[in-house]
């Protein structure tokens, strides 16, 4: 950096400025992308007009040497293609999507109800499809959420589906005895019928690529989010990660998606699962106890491991001081609580 | 949301290709391998054949497509190099009209994108040879190996990761004799393997139209040998072929899933499985004379061998690579160890009198005809839920399952790539032309002529 940079600043759609120090004859986008300033582009060639920006203040002239697809009508307005514009003083742009793009946006959409499955005494597994038109992306671990028809309330719930089963979509939802969305499951809901949702949302969410083994805890309908991780997990390319998964249920009676996991299981040979109950009989495949407890020092030896935490408060708590004493670093712990709307 | 946009469906048809409660294959058995019913294209992250070497001489271009993913070879001082055949530019087919400048690169013969034949790199644009954008992008690069006469590409998604890039050895079948403690084979000498020194394969290859895991399967299914039964070369050597060869033990197929290749071995001519000599009802014996011993295992991603076969010391190895969802290319090779010259042309010699004519085609053309018959029925998704199994396909099920379980990844269906719109004008106009669907990329005879099919006015 000289004396003779020249200031840029960014003004996102989410409000958020950005700045970036321009060295004479570099491109603001090279200059903005050089200090991580999130500016979309493609050709950085004039072409594509991916990097348009709306020039505020201050003197930019679009390069003379350089063809540029903007129309002189455009240039006129001020807009910019920041790979072909040169700084020439202070200058503002505004950028017309928000700072956080590389995260995907949420949008409201509706979906139609597909199937609604009693799976256990209190959980509901509710498959949707996005309507004709509508589209959202997401990334596993991330929630959208729902309009309660008939009552103008939102409830969130965490898709259990990857993002590859777009434009289907699956969430697990726990039924509460006077949930309002518990009581339309029960006594209104039907297949076809349409429902206002709203996502994605949350910074719950895969980090992907990472080779070190993963530890996944899940305690009741905390398992969806889980559920879609291991769908990606199991789809990326290239070698997959060691993984635990640890997922509890009060009762016998409670529990659900034990064939689930056994798919997934035999899908993926490097997942080993296990499954608990509070309370109960013990069989070959369900083990007593709290999904916590069920991680050893010897599931998480490796100092890299990661850690997904799903499900109620008290659950989350346990295991992250549970995981910190056998030495998984707290940066590595990734957590979502489940806390039911009657209760907040 | 506009409030006046009508909410609606995205479809309203049947959804195909879910699982069925219905059939004996219950929703149960399907959900295991419900990976291998997504692998339509095939799997990615895995080793194909691609070329026979003598296919790609020094300086040589071809074009091909497998799991839905054109890819262009180039053969430069020996070494052959693969990327992908789609410039980054607008797409064009580098192959249909090669062009190479130098050594190291490819260039489009459209607009002049030139790549790195090493890296895929975008090196320059012959136009435009000061574009900022020279250096920062480029195609993607596939690994080659090339044994005993056979090139071998790794098909891959972009994103695979170079240091997981798996052997060759692990997409191939098992070797002898270091498997013949685990899997005996008293009745033959060990079948010898493409990756024995000295080992010479010799073959065909063509391209069938079905999905390929309907022609997979075909090649280790125990009761299809029916359609063999009247083959030229098994009534020529007066070979017992029986009527069919059912399972008669639990463990009549050890799935192979250690380290190394994933598969599964079906043993043959053991008490684990009945030869089927005659059917009462029908009236109907087989009358043979010569035994002829043979066993059949599959691999993943897809490879075929039959040990013992067509003769002894002889082992004949089918691929069966996914092109399109509806076209295959079937590979159909045998391989000997040849440690002399001699031994070498008297195989040559046989290959070209005996295996080619009589069981490469002959004995193996009536599996083609077998393949189509069934496409069909699978070809809308429903023949996997209304297929009514019979206690033979204990193998197709079997390997279904492994292939569910092993696979490096399901390939996505082909983009911007031929097949992908089954219509196309330019399909039909070859189809107008005489030609069929194809594996390999149709090049420009002459840029400055027109398609004898569009020469204008008569």
């Amino acid at each position: 950096m000289s004396e003779n940079d020249l200031r840029a600043i960014f003004v996102f759609a989410d409000g958020i400025a950005r700045e970036a120090l321009v060295p004479p004859g570099m491109s603001v986008l090279d200059g903005a992308l050089a200090q991580n300033v999130p500016i979309l582009y493609q050709c950085k060639s004039g072409t594509c007009g991916t990097c348009v920006a709306q020039l505020l203040n201050g003197a930019a002239p679009l390069r003379e040497d350089r063809a540029t697809s903007l129309l002189p009508s455009e240039k006129a307005q001020g807009r910019r293609l920041l790979c072909s514009t040169d700084l020439h003083s202070v200058c503002t742009f505004a950028l017309d999507y928000a700072s956080d793009v590389g995260t995907v946006q949420a949008q409201k959409v509706h979906a139609f109800i597909d199937k609604i499955d009693f799976l256990a005494a209190d959980v509901v597994r509710l498959d949707v499809e996005l309507a004709e038109g509508c589209w959202l992306d997401f990334k596993p671990g991330q929630f959208i959420q729902v309009t309660v028809p008939d009552t103008g309330k939102v409830r969130r719930y965490s898709m259990a589906s990857s993002p590859g089963d777009l434009p289907r979509i699956a969430l697990l939802i726990r039924l509460l005895p006077n949930g309002l969305m518990s009581t339309y499951l029960r006594e209104r809901a039907a297949v076809d019928d349409v429902l206002e949702i709203e996502g994605p949302f949350g910074s719950f969410f895969l980090h992907e690529k990472v080779r070190a083994p993963h530890v996944m805890i899940a305690g009741g309908t905390g398992l969806a989010p889980l559920m879609s991780m291991l769908d990606v997990l199991r789809v990326a390319p290239g070698g997959k990660p060691q993984i635990l998964l640890s997922f509890g249920c009060a009762t016998r009676e409670g529990l659900f998606f034990c064939d689930e996991i056994e798919l997934r299981q035999f899908w993926l040979p490097s997942l080993q699962a296990r499954i608990s109950i509070d309370r109960g009989e013990p069989s070959a495949t369900v083990r007593i106890g709290n999904p916590v407890q069920a991680i050893t020092a010897e599931d998480v030896g490796d100092p890299e491991t990661v850690a997904y935490l799903c499900g109620p408060p008290a659950m989350i708590a346990a295991a992250h001081d549970h995981l910190c004493r056998l030495g998984v670093a707290p940066k590595n712990i990734f957590t979502e609580q489940f806390v039911a709307s009657e209760e907040m | 949301m506009s409030e006046s946009v009508k909410i609606q469906r995205r479809s309203k048809s049947d959804r195909v290709n879910r699982i069925s409660d219905k059939r004996a294959n219950d929703a149960r058995t399907q959900s295991l391998y419900q990976p291998y019913k997504d692998a339509e294209w095939g799997f990615i992250n895995h080793w194909y054949p691609a070329l026979f070497s003598e296919e790609l001489l020094e300086g040589a271009v071809a074009g091909i497509q497998i799991c839905g993913i054109p890819i262009v070879l180039r053969r430069v001082d020996g070494k052959i190099f693969a990327l992908k055949d789609q410039c980054a530019h607008r797409g064009v087919r580098l192959s249909s009209k090669p062009t190479c400048l130098t050594k190291d690169t490819i260039s489009c013969w459209y607009h002049g994108f030139t790549y790195d034949l090493a890296s895929g790199k975008l090196a320059t644009i012959i136009g435009n040879p000061d574009d900022p954008l020279i250096g920062t992008t480029g195609i993607t690069t596939y690994s080659v190996e090339e044994v005993a006469g056979l090139i071998f590409v790794f098909v891959r998604d972009d994103e695979f990761p170079d240091q997981d890039l798996p052997p060759l050895s692990a997409d191939l079948p098992i070797r002898f004799p270091e498997n013949s403690e685990k899997f005996p084979h008293p009745l033959w000498p060990p079948a010898p393997s493409l990756l024995d020194e000295g080992a010479v394969a010799l073959g065909i290859h063509r391209t069938g139209e079905s999905n390929w895991r309907i022609a997979c399967e075909n090649g280790f299914d125990n009761a299809h040998i029916l359609v063999h039964k009247d083959s030229p070369v098994i009534h020529a050597k007066d070979w017992i072929l029986p009527l069919g060869i059912r399972p008669t033990a639990a463990d009549c197929i050890t799935p192979i899933e250690g380290d190394g290749p994933k598969g599964m071995m079906q043993w043959l001519f053991t008490d684990k499985w009945e030869p089927i000599l005659e059917n009462k009802t029908l009236g109907l014996k087989v009358e043979g004379l010569n035994s002829r011993f043979y066993r059949t295992s599959v691999f993943l991603p897809g490879v075929l061998m039959v040990e013992n076969w067509p003769e002894e010391h002889v082992v004949q190895y089918e691929w069966y690579v996914p092109i399109t969802d509806d076209t295959y290319e079937y590979w159909e090779v045998l391989v000997r160890v040849c440690n002399t010259e001699a031994t070498r042309k008297s195989f040559h010699d046989r290959f070209e009198t005996f295996y080619r004519p009589m069981c490469l085609n002959g004995f193996n053309d009536c599996d083609l005809y077998a393949r189509e018959a069934m496409q069909d029925f699978y070809a809308d998704g429903y023949g996997w839920d209304n297929e009514q199994l019979v206690d033979t396909d204990v193998s197709p099920i079997t390997w279904r399952k492994l292939a569910a379980r092993y696979n490096r990844g399901i390939a996505r269906p082909g983009r911007g790539v031929d097949g992908a719109i089954k219509a196309s004008s330019i399909r039909i106009r070859r189809l107008a032309e005489g030609k069929k669907l194809g594996y390999f990329v149709e090049k420009i005879d002459d840029i400055n002529t027109a398609r004898p099919s569009s020469g204008g006015k008569k």
